[in-house]
């Protein structure tokens, strides 16, 4: 559906893509991840044909490249900010994206329709946007990438500042959308909703892909074997235990145990070992 | 993409950005109310709704010579709402036509005689030649003239002397005449009032004979009007000086207006949605500079629509202002392309904005009058588009430009706008 071939992007001095390589496949949701100035951002501002690659290739599929409009049709952008229009109602705000991707008529009416039950908003579909909660202005800013019904969304980091509940509701109606057919990029830096949701994670640092593969597979790539962490009165023993049970076992057979417990590398241990802790500002 | 597929984007943009326009009271103030607060505040200021504003300037052309004909022209100077000035007929239409005056009243030869014969035959004759654009005026002045007339015939029955001579005389006339419809009731009427004259004052009634019948349908003074198109070499009020400016405003805020929405697509990330649509960065611009025009069209609209219902601002040719119009809009409309793409935040496209244009429109005319400036600033405003635009709006309006002498105004407006517009297309282009 998308694929970005050996992709190099400078700004200047800096080079925001060293050689990228990246493809997703047709229905699923793969997660982005890394650290600021990572080149997540440009990696989406390539896809969507907003700018070109200096060197290599960005195509999508048999529709083409992004820069071409035609290709475009058929792919939808969240950003991160709330792009949309807060003195203009909801409604308004999704007649309005709908016209800009060719919609109108009866076919316009039932995308704004559609969008704005997904969205949840159709009780407040005549209201200003500026009047909304954080959450539905969010929702509102994603069912705008939605409603020309494209194949390929790019949402980048759609749950920035809502309530648990707005963002348990934004993920269950990303998960809607991957039962829909659609394919979906999704760049984050909560790595629990990505772990929740991705089918495939890729986590890309300094221009380049550092992992891709499902959230086992990085674990088991990445995160290192599980520890058996064990007390035995004020003493803490950590065993590290490619096979848990027969640590424990093992564990046992030299005596008593107060408590234990196992700890397993998670996706941020991941991400942290791969990108490094140092602070990118 | 389709061609109509674009126009519908193009327009589908047009139309959002004016919904926001109407929905921002603060940009909604300062593209149409602005405009309106300073073409009146400075008229009024500069003397348009007060002092000599009721007093009509009239050159008055005595060609009777009779001693009628010179107290009718006494009666007029003595009126408080004429300011009247002695001319010949020549001068006369010459001061009209060059707006000096706003119209010559003419006492054609005859109008001695014609005021002995009351109530039959031709009446007095007055002409009046006047500026076909000052209606109100002209309606004024023969209400005035009217009311001098039967103020004449007041005081003509107010001598006794002249009254009864004028009667014999009608009399005389009458008798010598061949018979009519109105003939014997008119010998009625005025041998009654030789009657009522001839009667010491104490013995005559309140009100006095009129004679019923007689002389109806009889006019004190027939008036006849034509057209003198004035040359409209000054404005005919200060409405004319400061409804181009208060128009220049309006086009400035409509503009400024346009180039901050630009930067707010920016910052507020819509402008990146739009750019990964299928419309190209021409198509947005276009959008943008398609409400732009709607809103400076309407501001004009509305300010030409006031000027003309109540402030006496008449374009000399409606055609050619409109031609000034769009040339002013093209012209700050690309120049504020160019700042909706240097200005990075919606505070620095303001700033910049009215950086660029406060000069410009203090040298170019916007705020004090040309005419009204040092000449080293008037020769400084020639760099200023501003000017430009004041001298092709005020053409178009009092100055009787023709379509020769607006080429070069409009012309300047067009290259200014055209750079500004190739200028901005490209630094928008290269922010890809």
């Amino acid at each position: 559906m998308l694929t970005l071939t050996n992709v190099r992007k400078r700004y200047g001095a800096t080079v925001a893509l060293d050689g990228l390589s990246l493809s997703v496949r047709p229905g699923e949701i793969l997660g982005l991840l890394g650290p600021n100035g990572a080149g997540k951002s440009t990696t989406v501002n390539l896809s969507v044909g907003l700018i070109a690659p200096d060197e290599g290739q960005v195509s999508l599929g048999a529709l083409g490249s992004p820069r071409d409009p035609t290709a475009r049709r058929r792919v939808g952008v969240a950003p991160q900010a709330l792009a949309i229009y807060e003195q203009l109602t909801a409604e308004e705000n999704l007649r309005f994206f709908g016209r800009v991707y060719g919609l109108s008529g009866a076919a316009l009416a039932g995308r704004v329709d559609w969008a704005l039950d997904f969205a949840a908003l159709r009780d407040r579909r005549r209201d200003r946007a500026a009047t909304y909660s954080g959450g539905m202005k969010r929702r509102l800013n994603l069912v705008a990438a939605l409603v020309h019904d494209p194949e390929l969304v790019l949402l980048d980091e759609p749950t920035v500042g809502v309530d648990p509940q707005s963002r348990n509701a934004i993920l269950e109606r990303i998960l809607e959308l991957r039962r829909l057919g659609r394919t979906v990029v999704y760049t984050t830096h909560y790595m629990e909703e990505a772990e929740r949701l991705c089918d495939r994670v890729a986590v890309v640092d300094h221009g380049r892909l550092l992992a891709l593969g499902t959230v086992p597979e990085l674990l088991r790539a990445h995160g290192g074997e599980p520890v058996l962490v064990a007390r035995v009165g004020s003493e803490v023993r950590r065993v590290p235990a490619p096979d848990p049970a027969r640590a424990l076992l093992d564990l046992l057979a030299t005596g008593h145990l107060d408590d234990f417990h196992l700890e397993r590398a998670n996706l941020e241990t991941v991400f942290l070992s791969l990108t490094g802790r140092s602070l990118r500002d | 993409m389709a061609f109509a597929s674009a126009t519908a984007a193009v327009l589908a943009m047009a139309r959002k950005d004016l919904t926001l326009l109407t929905r921002n009271r603060g940009a909604l103030f300062f593209t149409f109310g602005w405009p309106v607060i300073m073409a009146l505040a400075f008229g009024t200021i500069f003397g348009g709704m007060g002092g000599e504003r009721g007093r009509i300037p009239v050159a008055v052309v005595d060609e009777d010579g009779t001693p009628e004909s010179a107290r009718l022209v006494e009666r007029l100077r003595a009126t408080e709402g004429l300011e009247v000035a002695a001319a010949t007929r020549e001068e006369a239409e010459r001061l009209v036509r060059t707006g000096k005056r706003t119209a010559a009243v003419i006492l054609p030869g005859g109008y001695g005689e014609a005021s002995g014969r009351l109530f039959y035959g031709e009446p007095r004759r007055l002409e009046i030649a006047v500026d076909p654009a000052r209606v109100a005026e002209a309606a004024m002045l023969e209400g005035i003239l009217t009311g001098a007339a039967m103020q004449s015939m007041q005081d003509l029955f107010g001598d006794r002397r002249r009254s009864t001579e004028m009667v014999n005389k009608a009399l005389a006339d009458l008798a010598a005449s061949p018979d009519g419809p109105r003939r014997l009731p008119t010998e009625r009427f005025l041998g009654e009032l030789k009657t009522f004259l001839a009667q010491p004052p104490e013995a005559k009634a309140p009100g006095g004979s009129t004679g019923a019948g007689a002389g109806s349908g009889w006019k004190p003074v027939a008036i006849e009007k034509r057209a003198l198109q004035a040359e409209r070499r000054g404005p005919a009020n200060p409405f004319e000086v400061t409804f181009p400016q208060g128009m220049l405003w309006g086009v400035i805020a409509s503009a400024l207006g346009f180039a901050v929405s630009l930067v707010t697509e920016r910052t507020r990330g819509t402008l990146m949605r739009l750019q990964t649509a299928p419309v190209s960065r021409a198509h947005v611009l276009a959008g943008k500079a398609l409400a732009c025009l709607a809103a400076i069209a309407a501001v004009l609209a509305l300010l030409v629509g006031m000027g003309w219902a109540f402030f006496g601002v008449r374009p000399a040719s409606p055609a050619l202002l409109a031609l000034a119009a769009a040339s002013l809009a093209v012209c700050f409309v690309g120049i504020m392309m160019v700042v909706a793409v240097l200005g990075k935040t919606e505070q620095s496209a303001g700033g910049l904005g009215w950086a660029i244009m406060m000069p410009l429109t203090l040298f170019g005319g916007g705020m004090v009058p040309l005419f009204a400036m040092p000449r080293w600033m008037q020769a400084a405003g020639s760099v200023s588009p501003v000017k430009w635009g004041i001298l092709a709006l005020e053409g178009a309006i009092w100055r009787g430009f023709g379509l020769a002498e607006l080429l070069l105004p409009c012309a300047v407006l067009l290259a200014v706008g055209a750079v500004g517009f190739v200028l901005g297309a490209r630094l928008f282009a290269a922010e890809g």
